[in-house]
């Protein structure tokens, strides 16, 4: 592993802006992007990481290594396009010393643009960290855990905190925080205020989904509200986040549509459109071009789903990724399309199931949004009982004709791993074969591509699908 | 045989006669999880509340079946003990979103089928203020609604205040003992306190008050610690074993001061009488010192801790985790970094609940002890060395 990495400040985030800008360049020539990334394969797919490949070869392999058809090719230009906007937004406040509000993953960024200030997933790095290399997130980890952070917390908040304290992520003015998906989130929330010095906004995210939870929610967002008009002495403009609400409104409707049509058989979409798509929701959904891509997407599965066309010729496995989709090995969708014809229909984090904001009076757009906070994929499966997770869970066994599951078992995940044995319980009673990963999603040192890769492999063997 | 001795052998155990002799007068046994459940709405339901603990498990096989090597021991012992019948005694468990490991507690619980019926999930908030407290009052009114819906009984507000009443008069008790560790010369060791919280937290109200009543008389004048002992503020989640706090003072530690789940947590303020009573629990349940899930009140926290370490005289910190508890993981971070700032002296102990690794501990503790005891020699030297003839008259 490299070691004495240079450090300088926000050195990950830079690197990004230049990726991104160069992938927005290129998705404008689709069919050209394609074909080279086609071409090059034999230097980066079926071999590892090397010094030659290691800036390119995870945005490739992201960017489906030429396997995406054109227009999907497109509509991740616009995502990353969103992206960069965020992070040159963020870069620039941060110079500037603008106001830059950190919201932790699976809640609403969007009253941020209500105040017309810069918000920033702290997370973000936990994707866009490998574009440096594989060896970046395990480096950003072990400076968290070197200054003491508890070795048994998530990886992906280990990451966060290593990335804060290496500079790679820009000092916040406020933060906003939840009590949800898991203990580390309540943990490094202290964490991080602790560290930063800065005034938080907390989220109790409540245990159940009913009424008076979402009654409580929005109360909670009246609170911040009140928290970011203080903190950032600025008033709320409700037209902007009314304008806002319209576009996630759109965002969601066709993201939800493409989850409808994925249940088709075959399945005329891939999943890491979806997965990535949450990723670009979770850092900036406010951005115009999120929407754009959303609506690409659309097309692209819409077209295949007319013409009753699957994303892979011949579909032969339709599977269920349940739990957090592997951070480092984007690729994974696109390689089981490719060498098995095994198709994710659906997962945990890109199944879009949500209500529409309402946008008539300022009460009703809270109230809704609040229910969208607690629909947010992750969110909507980990914060209470075991029911959250394995309803949906094999409500999506019969939905999308499922035939096996693969259960990404992540490392620092304590309450999944708790509910482990009812899950395979219920896959047991169902007859539903099932793989169970012991990984770390952030992590490869735990277990890497190559393992993955082994692994599912042999499990396909043995239900004679490849 | 001691007052000590006798409470002692009741904490080593699942049950004591006073909650044996409760069931069998007919009075139902309710297991509960946390420090944030209201003991005083089982008590007014004429229930005797049971504080669940993982003691006598003999092991963890079998709760490791539904919990993985990643979960924390104390879920994976009680969830055995459970699974080996060892709660049959009581009518109803009552589960808390405590943390990522007992909350799940509530779905294998479940899962598993294991008696009693009545499984209820109480849900506390994560944060301390206004919205938080309102939420808290509608969750406690449902409880009580719950149980008495349950069981068919009524909880009336008369009830209620007798409740509180009888429980604040409980921990005006045990803080009566707490803070008697202020002198220098303590009357009651750490170990023995936690004893104490072990068997009063698995017996009727009227019965511990019996109790420590008469512990409290008999530590008058007592002499349970000697002046060389380090003072020590204890800080953790889920302790437990007598034999480890035991440990700690035979390396030569004395623990005056603590927040763990079995101490301070459970003593610290009384509910207020002259408030409504539902509205008076959710102020005393969500206001007193806090356990590391409360994600706003980590500096509340650190006020507490260095309030304590400077009315209790500590000498020093130790700041202990059950592996895999992320909650205690992150506290201790950040004690540490206090610590720095403060300049007290802190051990980070990492463990299994009712694990292997004495003496690991002990060298652990012996080491640090005699840093301490070094640096106040040295501390001393220096005073000497100034010489005696400095001081002004």
């Amino acid at each position: 592993m490299k070691k004495n990495k240079n450090w300088r400040p926000l050195r990950l985030l830079n690197l990004n802006r230049l990726l991104l800008s160069l992938v927005y360049i290129f998705s404008k020539f689709p069919r050209f992007s394609n074909a080279f990334m086609y071409l090059l394969r034999p230097l980066y797919e079926p071999v590892r990481e090397t010094w030659l490949n290691r800036k390119l070869r995870y945005g490739f392999l992201t960017m489906g290594g030429g396997l995406l058809s054109p227009g999907e090719v497109k509509a991740y230009g616009y995502a990353a396009k969103a992206v960069l906007d965020n992070f040159n937004d963020v870069v620039r406040a941060h110079r500037r010393n603008r106001p830059i509000v950190w919201v932790e993953w699976i809640l609403n960024a969007e009253l941020c643009e209500a105040f017309d200030v810069v918000s920033f997933n702290s997370a973000a790095l936990n994707v866009f960290g490998n574009i440096d290399g594989m060896a970046t997130p395990s480096l950003l980890i072990e400076e968290a855990e070197k200054q003491g952070t508890p070795v048994e917390y998530c990886s992906a908040m280990k990451l966060d905190v290593g990335a804060y304290l290496l500079k790679q992520i820009p000092q916040p003015t406020v933060t906003i925080a939840g009590s949800h998906p898991c203990d580390t989130n309540v943990s490094v929330a202290q964490t991080i205020e602790y560290l930063t010095g800065v005034p938080s906004f907390v989220f109790d995210v409540p245990y159940w989904k009913d009424e008076s939870s979402f009654a409580y929610t929005e109360e909670q967002i009246w609170d911040q509200i009140r928290f970011l008009e203080e903190s950032l002495s600025r008033k709320i403009d409700w037209e902007r986040l009314r304008d806002m609400l319209e576009r996630v409104n759109k965002f969601n409707f066709y993201l939800g549509e493409i989850c409808e049509m994925h249940k088709a058989v075959p399945c005329p979409g891939t999943m890491i459109n979806l997965a990535f798509a949450w990723v670009v929701r979770e850092i900036n959904v406010r951005s115009p071009y999120a929407l754009r891509m959303a609506e690409d997407l659309y097309r692209v599965v819409k077209g295949r789903y007319e013409r009753g066309r699957g994303v892979v010729r011949r579909e032969k496995v339709r599977v269920l990724l349940w739990f957090p989709p592997i951070a480092f090995f984007t690729y994974l969708f696109k390689w089981m399309e490719h060498e098995f014809g095994a198709v994710i229909v659906a997962d945990f984090i890109g199944q879009v199931s949500t209500v529409q904001i309402d946008t008539s009076s300022r009460e009703t757009m809270i109230r809704d949004l609040a229910k969208t906070q607690m629909y947010l994929a992750m969110g909507r499966q980990c914060h209470g009982p075991v029911e959250f997770i394995t309803d949906e869970m094999e409500r999506f066994f019969d939905a999308y004709r499922v035939d096996c599951m693969i259960f990404t078992g992540h490392q620092g995940c304590k309450h999944g791993w708790a509910a482990a044995k009812i899950i395979q319980d219920i896959c047991k009673k169902r007859k539903m074969p099932a793989l169970y990963l012991t990984i770390d999603i952030m992590d490869q040192r735990c277990l890497n591509e190559q393992g993955v890769r082994n692994e599912i492999t042999a499990f396909f063997k043995s239900h004679g699908w490849a | 045989m001691d007052i000590f001795e006798k409470i002692k052998i009741m904490a080593g155990k699942d049950a004591n006669e006073f909650l044996e002799g409760a069931i069998k007068n007919g009075k139902k046994a309710i297991g509960y999880f946390c420090s944030y459940v209201p003991e005083e709405i089982i008590h007014a339901a004429g229930f005797v509340p049971y504080r669940m603990r993982a003691i006598a498990s003999g092991g963890t096989s079998r709760g490791d079946i539904y919990f993985s090597a990643i979960n924390c021991t104390f879920v994976r012992h009680c969830f055995h003990k459970a699974l080996q019948g060892d709660f049959g005694f009581l009518d109803g468990v009552i589960f808390m979103n405590g943390c990522d490991h007992t909350r799940r507690m509530y779905d294998n619980w479940r899962h598993a089928d294991i008696k009693p019926d009545f499984r209820y999930m109480f849900v506390a908030p994560h944060v301390v203020n206004k919205t938080a407290r309102k939420r808290f009052i509608d969750e406690i009114a449902t409880f009580r609604q719950a149980l008495s819906g349950h069981f068919g009984v009524q909880i009336t507000d008369e009830a209620l205040r007798e409740s509180i009443r009888l429980y604040n008069r409980k921990r005006s008790l045990l803080a009566e003992l707490y803070e008697s560790r202020r002198q220098e010369i303590l009357p009651i060791r750490g170990s023995e306190l936690l004893n104490i919280l072990m068997a009063v937290t698995m017996m009727p109200v009227e019965d511990s008050i019996a109790l420590l009543e008469e512990v409290k008389n008999t530590i008058r004048g007592r002499a349970a610690s000697s002046s060389g002992d380090v003072r020590i503020f204890l800080a953790s989640g889920c302790v437990e074993e007598g034999e480890h706090l035991e440990l700690i003072e035979t390396c030569g530690g004395a623990i005056v001061a603590d927040n763990i789940c079995y101490g301070a947590r459970h003593l610290d303020s009384i509910v207020d009488p002259a408030e409504d009573p539902i509205q008076g629990l959710a102020a005393r349940y969500l206001d007193h010192v806090s356990c590391p899930r409360m994600i706003d009140d980590f500096r509340r926290r650190l006020d507490y801790l260095n309030c304590a370490i400077r009315e209790y005289s500590a000498d020093a910190v130790i700041a202990e985790k059950l592996k895999f508890c992320d909650l205690w993981g992150g506290e201790i971070y950040i004690i540490r970094k206090e610590s720095k700032k403060r300049g007290f002296p802190v051990l980070a102990l990492e463990r299994e609940l009712y694990g292997a690794g004495e003496g690991q501990i002990r060298t652990r503790l012996q080491a640090f002890f005699e840093q301490i005891r070094n640096r106040r020699a040295a501390d001393q030297e220096m005073f000497k060395a100034a010489g005696n003839n400095y001081t002004v008259s």
